[in-house]
């Protein structure tokens, strides 16, 4: 009995299993829990809008216009008070985390395949691929996203739609870099020459080999342009190019208060926080997982 | 409590900044007013906007001047005028008036301008305001007859308005680029230094004439461009601006409640409306505009009462019809619909639209206004596909008939003549959205008769088959907030016009 508890190698045997290890990794992180917990609170309540929110969200009441929220002296009628035409301001809010998030996650979605598609390829095959992926890599970076998104929302005009294309189209570029670089990285190692010594395809290897080991990168770059998009459908609302009214949209809910700045400041603070959160549990959630799926850090 | 809060807030903040500051202005007999938006051209011809009628009332003057409390005709720099026929005009002229940089005036300016005006190929930007006249022609030194294209009742009100005059010598050298760097008229006040983008300084002009405007008694304005209202409103607080205006209400009923600033509030000839595509001329198909009973559930659809008292406050109105109720002509006894979403709704299933429809709608300015008939809209089942563009834009979509639905607003030019605005949209030109042949019949017998009693009597005719037809919902008429310290004295005028030559310091 104690023979074997003290044999090292049986030790090592009957330590904790990597599933085990994973778990410990996730909840000892403290960053990566409170992103995915207020991201997922955040997708329930986009999921579940219709039924949460405590009064339509297009329903106006010019009667009722910009009611104080519960803290600054309101009524409980409009926990978070009224805008400008009398809508109530919660239900406006729980309404644009929908568009936020579907933004967020269609864009992040549109430009992932892109420019994973782009960066893998040029990393992998090199040569005349990565020339022309490089060279279209630098013509994309050429360009002001926010210059070229309102030019392209200037002329076809703003909606939803046209906002979550133009943001797909216009953000992968770092995708393409990041996974150009690390595909770079993985395909000298010995296992993908291994790979392909067996005779495996090259979907397979990109697929079976190649990805796994670059994931990690890509939810990094994928968060992070999910943040991006986000912000950047809240400017292009906020300067009346994105998302048109009635939608409630958060960036239109800032652009809309904003106005009234001077004197009812929780117009434009209410749904400015409520951005700030939601692209900070984003960044969070994304640090996270890094750390907690980086190989340097399984062992 | 909040208020409480924020009051002392901004009253310590303002306190601050402004010690030492507070009656500096004052001191130095310097205004300090902001414009909203830049100029495009200070030359008064050559830029449409209010503000640059604001600088043309000040800098330059016309033959003659409406009072705009009593609404009388009185000479400016002529003295007097009578019809030689029904298309001359002809004009005594003031003698021993000078222009800022010392050139005379005389009958050659006011031949010069209008000649110059008049041609259509020097572009003056609102044609509408001088195409009526034809030429001029000197009688003698001191004597003009100016010669109309055709019969126009309104061209008194418009040579009290838009048409300033020039001086030929200078203007002849200098032309309008010129005119718009370095400004000379014969007005109050005289332009001291034009920066564009940041600033007009006026002084006042000490030999200014026995005008019906007044004396001015401010020694000098300063107007900076600035376009965002937080920020007015903000250096309103700290001194370093005395007066602003064209506050939007919510703004201007928080600074009233604050106490220590004078709002004043007026209205102004400015009407909005919603004109829908009668004609059908856009690509819409099927076009529900076209039936009448369409357009008849829009104008029930929208509470503008609501509106009104909500949104627009102060002294702005209803308006049933196509012009501004004291505008001559614009007769009120028409059809006029009342807030009625059912009867809308049954309008629409009438016409075959039981469940509505989806259809573009436009707007340039006031996107909160525009977003609440909008709603309204919605709620009887129209479902609208909302668009913000420039008014440039907008004007040009809507000259090509591409406007199914829009939002727009009309100002008059402050020309208190039905005619400014009603004929200006229903004579079949490129912006008449109906193109109602009956309409255009009588405009034109009340536009070019000179018998009060048959103007009356056409534009009433008009605007009747107007209303009955609904090919606009008329919604309102706008105000303009103004605000200033309490050291500044001002009447505002229901024109929208800011006067400088009448206020005084108190």
């Amino acid at each position: 009995m104690t023979h074997t508890a003290n044999d090292p190698l049986l030790e090592e045997i009957t330590g904790p299993t990597p599933g085990q290890l994973l778990r410990k990794r996730v909840f000892g992180h403290q960053g990566l829990l409170i992103g995915v917990i207020v991201v997922a609170i955040l997708t329930l309540i986009a999921i579940l809008a219709p039924l949460l929110a405590p009064h339509d969200p297009y329903a106006q009441d010019l009667m009722a216009r910009m009611k104080p929220p519960v803290f600054l002296g309101g009524t409980w009628e409009h926990p978070l008070g009224t805008d400008h035409l009398g809508r109530d301001y919660l239900s406006r809010l729980i309404y644009g985390a929908r568009v936020s998030l579907l933004i967020g996650v269609v864009a992040a979605t549109i430009s992932g395949l892109i420019g994973t598609a782009m960066g893998v390829a040029a990393g992998y095959f090199g040569g005349r691929v990565d020339a022309v992926v490089t060279f279209l890599i630098n013509v994309r970076l050429a360009m002001p996203v926010v210059l070229v998104a309102l030019a392209v929302v200037a002329i076809l005009g703003g909606s939803l739609t046209v906002v979550i294309c133009v943001l797909g189209l216009l953000l992968w570029d770092r995708f393409a870099v990041v996974m150009r670089a690390s595909t770079l990285q993985v395909r000298q190692r010995e296992y993908v020459a291994a790979a392909q010594a067996i005779g495996a395809s090259t979907p397979r290897i990109l697929l079976t080999e190649i990805m796994p080991n670059i994931a990690n990168n890509l939810i990094v770059v994928v968060t992070l342009e999910m943040a991006h998009a986000i912000l950047l459908e809240a400017a292009l609302s906020f300067l009346g190019l994105g998302v048109q009214p009635p939608t409630p949209s958060w960036g239109l809910m800032v652009s809309e208060g904003k106005n009234m700045m001077l004197f009812e400041p929780w117009l434009v603070l209410i749904p400015g926080a409520v951005l700030f959160v939601l692209v900070l549990a984003i960044n969070l959630m994304g640090d996270g997982l890094r750390d907690v799926t980086a190989p340097e850090n399984r062992s | 409590m909040k208020h409480t809060i924020l009051k002392s807030t901004i009253a310590a903040a303002a306190l601050a900044a402004s010690t030492g500051l507070a009656w500096a202005d004052k001191d130095t007999d310097t205004l300090n007013v902001a414009f909203t938006k830049e100029l495009e051209n200070v030359d008064s011809y050559f830029n449409s906007s209010r503000e640059g009628v604001v600088m043309q009332r000040a800098v330059w003057d016309g033959l003659i001047y409406r009072d705009p409390e009593t609404n009388e005709y009185k000479g400016n720099l002529a003295t007097s005028w009578e019809w030689v026929d029904d298309t001359t005009l002809e004009l005594k002229l003031r003698e021993g008036v000078t222009f800022h940089n010392g050139e005379v005036f005389n009958a050659d300016d006011v031949v010069f301008t209008v000649n110059f005006v008049a041609d259509e190929a020097n572009g003056v930007k609102t044609q509408r305001n001088v195409n009526w006249m034809k030429s001029a022609e000197k009688v003698d030194d001191y004597t003009v007859r100016i010669h109309l294209k055709d019969k126009f009742p309104a061209a008194i009100e418009f040579l009290s308005g838009p048409v300033s005059m020039y001086p030929n010598e200078y203007y002849a050298k200098v032309g309008s680029s010129g005119m718009g760097l370095n400004p000379v008229g014969t007005g109050p006040y005289k332009v001291v230094s034009v920066v564009p983008g940041q600033h007009f300084v006026l002084e006042k002009n000490e030999n200014y004439h026995d005008s019906p405007k007044g004396q001015p008694t401010i020694a000098k304005v300063d107007i900076r461009t600035i376009p965002d209202v937080n920020t007015q409103i903000a250096e309103l607080f700290s001194g370093s601006l005395d007066l602003i205006w064209q506050v939007p209400a919510d703004q201007a009923e928080k600074l009233d409640q604050m106490g220590q600033f004078t709002v004043a509030n007026e209205s102004t000839m400015r009407v909005g409306y919603l004109t829908m595509d009668a004609a059908g001329r856009s690509t819409m198909n099927p076009n529900p505009y076209t039936d009448v009973r369409v357009r008849q559930a829009i104008n029930y659809a929208i509470d503008r009462n609501a509106i009104v008292s909500a949104l627009l406050k102060g002294k702005s109105q209803v308006v049933n019809t196509p012009c501004f109720p004291s505008q001559f002509g614009c007769v009120q006894d028409v059809t006029t619909y009342e807030y009625n979403p059912e009867k809308a709704k049954a309008l629409l299933a009438e016409a075959g639209y039981a469940d509505g429809f989806t259809t573009e709608f436009y707007a340039y300015r006031n996107r909160d206004y525009a977003e609440a008939i909008a709603s309204y809209l919605n709620a009887v089942g129209i479902k609208t596909d909302f668009k913000m563009l420039q008014y440039s834009a907008l004007r040009e979509l809507n000259m090509k008939g591409e406007v199914p639905l829009s939002f727009l607003t009309w100002g008059s030019y402050s020309i208190n003549d039905a005619s400014a605005m009603v004929s200006q949209f229903f004579k079949h030109g490129s912006l008449d959205d109906s193109r109602d042949d009956q309409v255009l019949a009588d405009l034109n017998v009340a536009d070019s008769s000179t018998d009060p009693d048959t103007r009356i009597a056409h534009y009433s005719k008009a605007l009747k088959r107007i209303a009955d037809e609904a090919y606009w919902a008329p919604l309102f008429s706008y105000n303009t907030n103004y605000v200033f310290k309490p050291s500044v004295s001002y009447t505002p005028t229901p024109d929208e016009v800011l006067r400088f030559t009448t206020m005084t310091w108190n």
